[in-house]
């Protein structure tokens, strides 16, 4: 049994831009173990896509990555190191063979002139050496699988013949017919209604058990975490600020951003309570602050140490980490 | 396939509709002109010296039809048109329009369509490679050749060829025929001498198209280049040729096919001024002076509707052409 599936080393990813380099995230360390859903939650430009996609190499062509960085990939008889893969051949381990990718916006991801049956036997045939015939077969059992009525029928079909929902479901059954062990999922239910939203979440849960796979969930909605994910990871600015389980990081919120984030969530029980919204917007990463990323927008501030110095990462809990100065206090009272 | 026939049909049945509101557009453009035939006939009459009278006009109208209500003798100006190919006499002339024009539209037409033809060609997969390509030593040379078509004047590139040709070869390269075939009957050796001339002006109109084509399918295809879809494909494994041809270039190609028929009509008003300085006869020269000089609608009618047919033609096959690579244009039979 492979213990960690993933394990992501320093991630620093930059981009060569005419302003200079740009990071994007910065120092990111995390594992996936098999059949877990981590969910990485950040408000847009907190580089969680970005992260994501480092994954599969599917970064711009300007991206930069730094030479301490390390991405693993642990299948059961080879370990992959995803950044010494440079041949296009050598990425398809990673390109839909063992990890797969859904998008937010399932339209935009099918190529629009071609049929959804043609592209999930194009994907299948280039991972196996499997005949016509069988990938057509497997990729109907696919779009059944995932709730798609007249699968055969559909097949033949293309993606602007399909609702919404049933486009996520068809993306969903395309990314699995290869069996991959993880899957990264980028927001792929906000385009959705939220009836269909969670129709689609469930029936990602049963896929988790039924093929034993790793997904990476990658949402600014905690209200869907909270749902879905055994684990989060909480983004900043490229910084990984807070990760734990669900239960740590959604009840026990120690980073003031994760703090604030969920009290900007609407509150359904009580109508006339005040909206109270993380406050100023997220920084241009051209202008990354100084010590603490956040420091430009946290209510509990320590002024000076925070604005010059780079928070540690700290060990709240069992498998509990904060990147906070407020922590050192906090460790030092517990002790 | 049965919605594929239904597009077609359906597709076929606005060109014909299309094509007799142009006919309708242009035969009351060839009324506008004031005087009609008979007038204008007798009015000649007059300058050589007979005297002509209110009654000698009337009398004429009616010989020529003209006396009928203005529906009817467009009714039965369509009529010969569209079921014998005939468009009647021109006034000034006095001679039958099919024998004015020969073979001239024809050949314009022919010439306008290989330059297109040649320009598509060479710009959609050089346009695709360029788009893929990083090389910036390709792209700058492209973008250089490509403005250099579409800055020069076509009569500047055709009078600098001539004048090349003069002093090199001793030959102005001038004209669609040597001497000894100009008038001649068609023939094995008649089209040999029509090719080796017609060369010439088809590299002159179809350079600029070519720079044209070329700079917008590459537009294109860098814009689809960037689209969701294309890094759906690259995450689903993926890559270079097949990633290339079978999702970017294929969905680029819709908006240069849609526009061909645009493109016709704009190497077709390119021509006159190439075919005055390289002294062709063609049916460009003769619109121009039908419209210019002489005050010839019957001819000037004549040679627009055949244009404006031919681009109507062209879309019909464009359109057809759209469907069979884009089923969304198939699906939606009124829509495109």
């Amino acid at each position: 049994m492979i213990e960690t599936l993933i394990s992501v080393k320093d991630l620093t990813v930059r981009f060569k831009t005419d302003e200079g380099l740009i990071t994007a995230v910065d120092g990111v360390t995390f594992d996936v173990k098999p059949g877990e859903i981590l969910g990485l939650v950040g408000e847009s430009g907190s580089g969680k896509s970005v992260t994501a996609k480092s994954l599969m190499l599917l970064n711009a062509d300007n991206t930069v990555y730094d030479p301490k960085s390390s991405m693993k990939l642990n299948l059961h008889d080879q370990s992959i190191d995803i950044l010494s893969l440079k041949k296009p051949q050598d990425q398809m381990i990673i390109r839909g063979g063992a990890i797969s990718m859904i998008f937010q916006e399932p339209m935009a991801s099918f190529a629009p002139a071609i049929t959804i049956g043609d592209q999930m036997v194009e994907q299948l045939k280039l991972h196996s050496n499997m005949p016509d015939e069988k990938a057509k077969e497997i990729s109907i059992e696919m779009l059944e699988r995932v709730g798609i009525p007249e699968a055969g029928k559909r097949f033949n079909q293309y993606a602007f013949e399909f609702s919404g929902g049933m486009r996520q479901r068809a993306m969903i059954a395309m990314a699995l017919s290869t069996k991959p062990k993880l899957l990264i999922a980028d927001e792929p239910t906000t385009a959705l209604d939220v009836t269909i939203q969670a129709q689609v979440i469930e029936l990602m849960k049963e896929l988790v058990d039924e093929f034993h796979m790793a997904i990476i969930f990658i949402t600014h909605d905690l209200g869907v975490i909270a749902q879905t994910a055994d684990r989060v990871a909480v983004m900043y600015l490229g910084n990984l600020v807070e990760t734990g389980t669900v239960h740590q990081v959604i009840q026990q919120p120690a980073h003031p951003y994760t703090q604030g984030l969920i009290n900007a969530l609407p509150n359904l029980e009580d109508l006339d309570s005040p909206l109270t919204p993380v406050p100023g917007d997220i920084p241009s990463p051209l202008e990354r602050p100084t010590g603490c990323v956040f420091n430009t927008r946290c209510s509990l501030s320590l002024g000076e140490r925070c604005e010059a110095e780079v928070p540690h990462n700290f060990n709240v809990a069992p498998g509990h980490n904060v990147s906070c100065h407020l922590m050192e206090q906090r460790m030092a009272a517990n002790e | 396939m049965a919605q594929f026939i239904q597009f077609a049909l359906t597709r076929a049945g606005m060109a014909i509709v299309t094509l007799l509101m142009v006919s309708l557009i242009v035969f009351s453009l060839m009324e506008m002109v004031p005087g009609n035939c008979a007038e204008r006939y007798l009015a000649f009459k007059n300058t050589q010296g007979s005297q002509i009278t209110v009654a000698d006009i009337e009398a004429e109208e009616k010989r020529l039809g003209l006396d009928r209500p203005f529906l009817v003798r467009w009714g039965s100006w369509v009529g010969n048109v569209f079921f014998k190919g005939d468009f009647g006499d021109s006034c000034i002339l006095r001679l039958n329009i099919n024998q004015l024009l020969g073979d001239k539209f024809l050949l314009s037409l022919g010439i306008c369509l290989t330059s297109l033809l040649f320009a598509y060609l060479i710009a959609i997969p050089v346009g695709i490679i360029s788009a893929a390509s990083k090389s910036a030593w390709l792209n700058g040379s492209l973008r250089f050749i490509s403005y250099l078509g579409l800055a020069m004047p076509n009569f500047l590139l055709a009078l600098m060829i001539m004048l090349f040709s003069t002093v090199m070869f001793g030959d102005s390269m001038t004209g669609l025929f040597s001497k000894e075939y100009r008038d001649a009957e068609w023939s094995f050796d008649r089209v040999k001498d029509f090719l080796s001339h017609a060369w010439l002006p088809v590299f002159i109109l179809g350079w600029s198209a070519t720079a044209f084509a070329l700079q917008t399918v590459r537009a294109l295809m860098l814009d689809e280049t960037g689209k969701l879809y294309i890094t759906a494909a690259k995450a689903r494994g993926l890559f270079g040729r097949k990633l290339l041809w079978r999702y970017p270039a294929r969905h680029a190609l819709g908006p240069i096919i849609n526009s061909l028929g645009f493109d016709l009509n704009r190497v077709f008003n390119e021509l006159p001024i190439v075919a005055v300085i390289l002294t062709l006869t063609e049916a460009g020269a003769l619109l121009l002076e039908s419209l210019a000089r002489s005050n010839d609608q019957q001819l000037a009618g004549a040679i627009i509707f055949l244009l404006t047919a031919s681009i109507v033609t062209l879309n019909f096959v464009t359109d057809i052409a759209l469907a069979i690579i884009d089923p969304r244009v198939r699906k939606s039979v009124m829509g495109g």
